[in-house]
């Protein structure tokens, strides 16, 4: 066991020389300031990185959100043009979905699945940096048409205006020449890029560095729904890398993937985005699910209920989700074998999903409810997420679906497990976790108050969705005529989004403010059960004084009761790390970040390949083919300079009073 | 550390070389290769050629990613990993396929050109 | 325990300092490679559906096909498989050249496979007049075949980037000359499937010798100074190097890759090629 402390033979740097470094850039060690953000590996920090830039894009996607509820406020409105229209509700749920939900979850990842497996880091940290900052790049690539809004000589065409799942052929160069369509294809696939490396990195962590005694089955829930979902990502990505492929060479290249003409064929689109498209829901929603089932215990008071069937329902969710894809295509036309084998499939994995409910309440059930704010969301996931699930079931009976598909219905659906289930578990865990990354705390009355503003603008703007969808409203509409019925509906539905925006500022106006002002606390505010609450807030840079063994499910739970055998265990695992040369950290690294700049330019300029490069109104250039070759040159020469340097490292040492020292230049 | 040829090493090491071996499955992958290659031209009824052919493409994979990728040697934990992939991809692949195939997807220019074909004869 | 100073014995089958076993690299290169399969598969998927109701007007892969070459070029690619699991085998024992000589043997089988790939190509674009954008068929074939060489290119450049580590000296050392080394293998290997292999393959169809010798003096001249480089790289590499049995899991990272890249030809060969003679 002290072996599995120790580091591994395997990085092979067991010299009594220093081995020579080919480094162009020596290896930062600041840890403050703009460099120390930029070349960190810390997962803790790469978690705030990716939960600042998603809180950013969460507000942008909102934004975008009122302007189109402001749009549709009254019949036949003229508050933005059509086309802008488009933009917005295309980069609503692109940003939505691909810039807010999934790196927040990214951020959960990074916070917490290193402390909660008992380990100091994440097993490749360096690619953990590189994941975040081609992350960004996929964010600015989604982006960038925005400005063409705003400075006239940029021809982007605006921001993307296809619909975030961009169906072809309206992704041809016939029906949308504008760059913005390249811009949409490859940001998407920069993106798929990030997540796939970053789950790589997580399947690794979760799988071969979990503390001595964590079996699997007494990780905490969160971390086994980060694993699931993990794989989900590393699975669906692929498909829908091939697609946007497909269609950036039809697009660029002459081929005729979905080009009628050329024999192509439209729906291969469809199938190959929605066999990505439908376990992303579960990407999004499973760790949500994950969150939930650590808050409702912390707050009920009592361990989870059914802990094995909630990880095996789970495991099932993610399965299922693989093979029900064509349900998004139920009025293609694909026949009755097909639709009906769909609709069995869909109907299917409501079952693990119920399963899961019903754990929960059972957790609930016989407990000692304590209704602080990450509670109330929690339990205001378990209804929301319930009705939006609900909805979905309607819509898993193709007949019934053949009513609903493209209509406000649909809209209503989505929004009720995508708002009520992963927002609001969303904002549960910033409050739950917010203590132990900052180390203050929420006021509990502001909480509430953004609590309740949220669930009555959330229920406001989207339950009447329903109705207007069953009465014949159409998705993606810009305008509406006033005889259609639907007047009244999306009143109340656009007064109840200006609620709901007033709920969300206020809930970041709040943690904004505790940030600089809350009440200071210490380890464990919450009484809770998992190993992150073991260690203090903020947690150090190294997380754990010792590497924990673990002798239960809720770890943590278990130390607060058997303290004693829990402080004799600590010292001997102190003292065998410290034979072994001292606490291992992982160095940091500038070459993720100039790997992620190669790929800006190389992206960037590739999008806009057989267009000529123009300076100040001149052609400076024929195409962007050479600036995008650069753009590839520095992008392998970082990965090449990335792999020569070496996992290099240091070690730290912690005297009795806790006061870390660095030694570095000592080889391990 | 210097680059030894062989060294002293040699007695930690209690496997026999597997030099030989993979030679030896190397010979058979290219005599199942020459197999299939005569196998398309011989007058043998369709469905039979077929189900050989990839029967003995499943035998060339299968070689591969057990003694060359060294699966067979491995934590059996690796081979769950790669085959929770493969299975996955044959499952969609196999969904994909019959999607297509199925008489609701047929395009209509080739429906068009399989009732002219008809008609004429 | 995995220490190799004293005993100079590395279990290369077992990590103990992971909760598996398994070392984090090999798990993290088996997951990739599931995530490939998902890939393949897809771009697999949408050349087959194509081929279910092929439309007026679409090539005829029968007609298009040179099904000598193509086999020949799955056989080589099956012997470069060998050739790696050689190398890693070769560096579990911690023998540097031998090592060496398998990797160079390996990318030197990729290349003639690249090799036939780039002339099929050209034949089929400007002999069987079958582009990218005039057929569906053209427009599957040469994706999915394309993204499949893509991966070919990438393993040899990773196992030119293995074998440049080989030299890494002990002690001193050059950036530098590590990066010209890499230049060398990279221009050699892309001398090598872009016009020598190629080439040799356009005389085996009839063209003379001297007419290509002409035609491609400049690259092949640049190509010879690139081998010339290399030997000079080899011979000239310090004695002691900063390599061996502890670095084979990086060898067998990459091994993983090119066979894998391997099977995957395995299946494109089949599906792709053969069925279309039934």
């Amino acid at each position: 066991m002290a072996e599995a402390i120790a580091k591994s033979a395997f990085t092979g740097k067991e010299h009594a020389h220093p081995a020579p470094s080919f480094a162009l850039f020596n290896r930062p060690t600041t840890k403050t300031g703009l460099v120390g953000w930029l070349t960190t590996v810390d997962h803790k920090k790469i978690g705030m990185l990716y939960g600042g830039f998603a809180i950013f894009f969460f507000l942008v996607g909102g934004l975008e959100a009122l302007m189109i509820r402001t749009q549709l406020i009254v019949p036949n409105n003229h508050f933005i043009s059509a086309r802008l229209y488009n933009e917005l509700f295309t980069m609503h749920g692109t940003t939505m979905i691909f810039l807010a939900v999934m790196p927040l979850n990214a951020a959960f990842f990074n916070l917490l699945i290193p402390i909660q497996v008992g380990a100091r880091d994440v097993a490749f940290p360096r690619l953990n940096s590189f994941s975040l900052w081609v992350w960004v790049v996929g964010a600015i690539l989604l982006n960038v048409g925005w400005l063409s809004h705003f400075v006239p000589s940029w021809k982007f065409g605006g921001a993307p205006a296809m619909g975030w799942f961009g169906y072809a052929p309206l992704t041809s160069k016939t029906f949308t020449p504008e760059l913005a369509t390249d811009f949409w294809v490859l940001g998407l696939q920069v993106l798929g890029v990030s997540s796939i490396v970053a789950s790589l990195n997580f399947i690794v962590t979760i799988i071969n560095m979990r503390a001595p005694g964590l079996t699997m089955m007494r990780l905490p829930v969160f971390t086994w729904m980060a694993l699931v979902t993990s794989f989900l990502l590393i699975l669906a990505l692929p498909a829908i890398a091939i697609a946007l492929i497909e269609v950036m060479f039809d697009r660029n290249f002459g081929t005729n993937f979905f080009e009628v003409s050329g024999g192509g064929q439209p729906i291969l689109w469809q199938h190959l985005f929605w066999v990505f498209g439908h376990p992303e829901v579960y990407i999004l929603i499973l760790p949500p699910m994950g969150y939930v089932s650590e808050i409702l215990p912390t707050f009920a008071r009592k361990p989870l209920f059914g802990y094995p069937i909630v990880v095996f329902s789970g495991v099932a969710i993610g399965f299922i989700g693989f093979g029900v894809w064509s349900h998004h295509m139920f009025t293609t036309g694909m026949g009755n074998v097909a639709t009906a084998a769909f609709s069995l499939a869909t109907m299917a994995i409501a079952v693990p999903t119920g399963v899961k409910v019903f754990n929960w309440i059972g957790t609930l059930w016989g407990g000692r409810i304590v209704t602080r704010v990450p509670m109330m969301f929690a339990l205001g996931f378990i209804w929301m997420f319930m009705m939006g699930g609900l909805s979905g079931i309607m819509h898993s009976a193709a007949p019934a679906d053949a009513q609903q598909q493209d209509s406000y219905f649909v809209i209503a659906h989505f929004h009720y497990v995508l708002i009520g289930g992963a927002t609001f578990a969303l904002l549960a865990a910033i409050h739950f976790w917010f203590p132990k990354f900052f180390g203050r705390m929420v006021p509990e009355f502001w909480g509430k108050v953004s609590f309740w503003i949220i669930f009555v603008g959330f229920n406001c703007t989207f339950f009447p969705m329903h109705f207007l969808g069953l009465n014949g409203m159409p998705r993606r509409t810009w305008t509406y005529d006033s005889n259609m019925g639907w007047n009244e509906g999306n009143l109340f539905a656009s007064c109840g989004a200006y609620l709901l925006g007033i709920g969300i500022f206020t809930y970041f106006a709040v943690l904004v403010w505790s940030y600089f002002k809350g009440v200071k606390c210490g380890n464990d505010p919450w009484d809770a059960r998992t190993l992150e609450w073991s260690i203090p807030s903020p947690p150090p840079e190294h997380n754990f004084a010792a590497i924990p063994t673990v002798h239960a499910r809720d770890a943590w739970w278990y130390e607060k009761t058997h303290k004693d055998e829990i402080a004799k265990e600590k010292a001997e695992h102190i003292k065998a790390e410290e034979s072994h040369g001292g606490i291992h950290m992982p160095d940091q690294s500038w070459y993720p970040l100039f790997a992620a700049m190669g790929l800006l330019i190389a992206t960037f300029n590739f999008a806009q390949l057989r267009h000529p490069v123009m300076m100040l109104g001149n052609q400076v250039l024929g195409s962007h083919l050479p600036l995008a070759l650069t753009g590839g040159v520095i992008f392998l020469s970082a990965c090449y300079l990335w792999a020569l340097e070496g996992p290099g490292g240091y070690h730290i040492h912690i005297d009795a009073e806790g006061k870390v020292t660095e030694a570095r230049g000592d080889h391990h | 550390m210097s680059a030894p040829a062989i060294t002293s090493a040699d007695a930690g090491h209690h496997e026999p070389s597997k030099f030989h071996f993979y030679i030896q499955i190397a010979m058979i992958l290219a005599v199942i290769t020459g197999v299939e290659v005569v196998l398309v031209y011989l007058p043998i009824v369709k469905w039979f050629v077929v189900t050989a052919l990839i029967t003995l493409s499943t035998v060339k994979f299968m070689f591969v990613i057990f003694f060359f990728m060294h699966l067979r040697w491995d934590k059996v934990f690796c081979t769950i990993l790669f085959f929770i992939g493969l299975i996955l991809a044959g499952f969609t692949m196999f969904a994909l396929l019959h999607l297509f195939g199925a008489e609701a997807s047929k395009p209509l220019t080739a429906a068009a050109l399989d009732f002219a074909r008809l008609a004429v004869g | 325990m995995s220490s190799h100073a004293a005993t100079g014995h590395i279990d290369h089958h077992h990590d103990s300092t992971t909760s598996t076993g398994i070392p984090n690299k090999k798990l993290l290169w088996w997951a990739f490679l599931a995530s490939d399969c998902m890939f393949f598969g897809a771009l697999i998927s949408s050349h087959l559906v194509y081929r279910m109701n092929p439309p007026p007007g679409n090539a005829v892969p029968t007609q298009v096909f040179n099904i000598e070459l193509t086999s020949f070029s799955t056989f080589i690619l099956l012997m470069s498989s060998l050739l790696m699991a050689l190398a890693v085998n070769a560096i579990q024992k911690g023998n540097v050249k031998s090592t060496r000589t398998m990797l160079l043997g390996t990318m030197f089988f990729g290349c003639i496979f690249l090799g036939g790939q780039v002339f099929e190509f050209t034949h089929f674009v400007q002999d069987k007049h079958m582009t990218l954008s005039n057929s569906i068929f053209g427009s599957t074939f040469f994706t999915l075949t394309g993204t499949h060489g893509t991966h070919v290119a990438i393993g040899v450049l990773l196992l030119g980037m293995m074998y440049v580590r080989t030299f890494k000296p002990a002690h001193g050392g050059s950036l530098l000359m590590n990066f010209l080394h890499l230049l060398a293998i990279a221009v050699a290997a892309g001398v090598a499937f872009i016009v020598f292999v190629p080439g040799l393959l356009e005389i085996t169809e009839g063209a003379s010798l001297g007419a290509m010798l002409s035609h491609d003096a400049k690259p092949l001249a640049v190509g010879v100074a690139a081998l010339i480089a290399l030997v000079w790289f080899a011979r000239t590499g310090s004695a002691d190097v900063e390599f061996g049995e502890k670095n084979a899991i990086d060898v067998e990272a990459i091994g993983l890759y090119w066979h894998f890249v391997d099977i995957v030809w395995i299946i494109i060969f089949t599906a792709v090629y053969l069925l279309e003679y039934l």
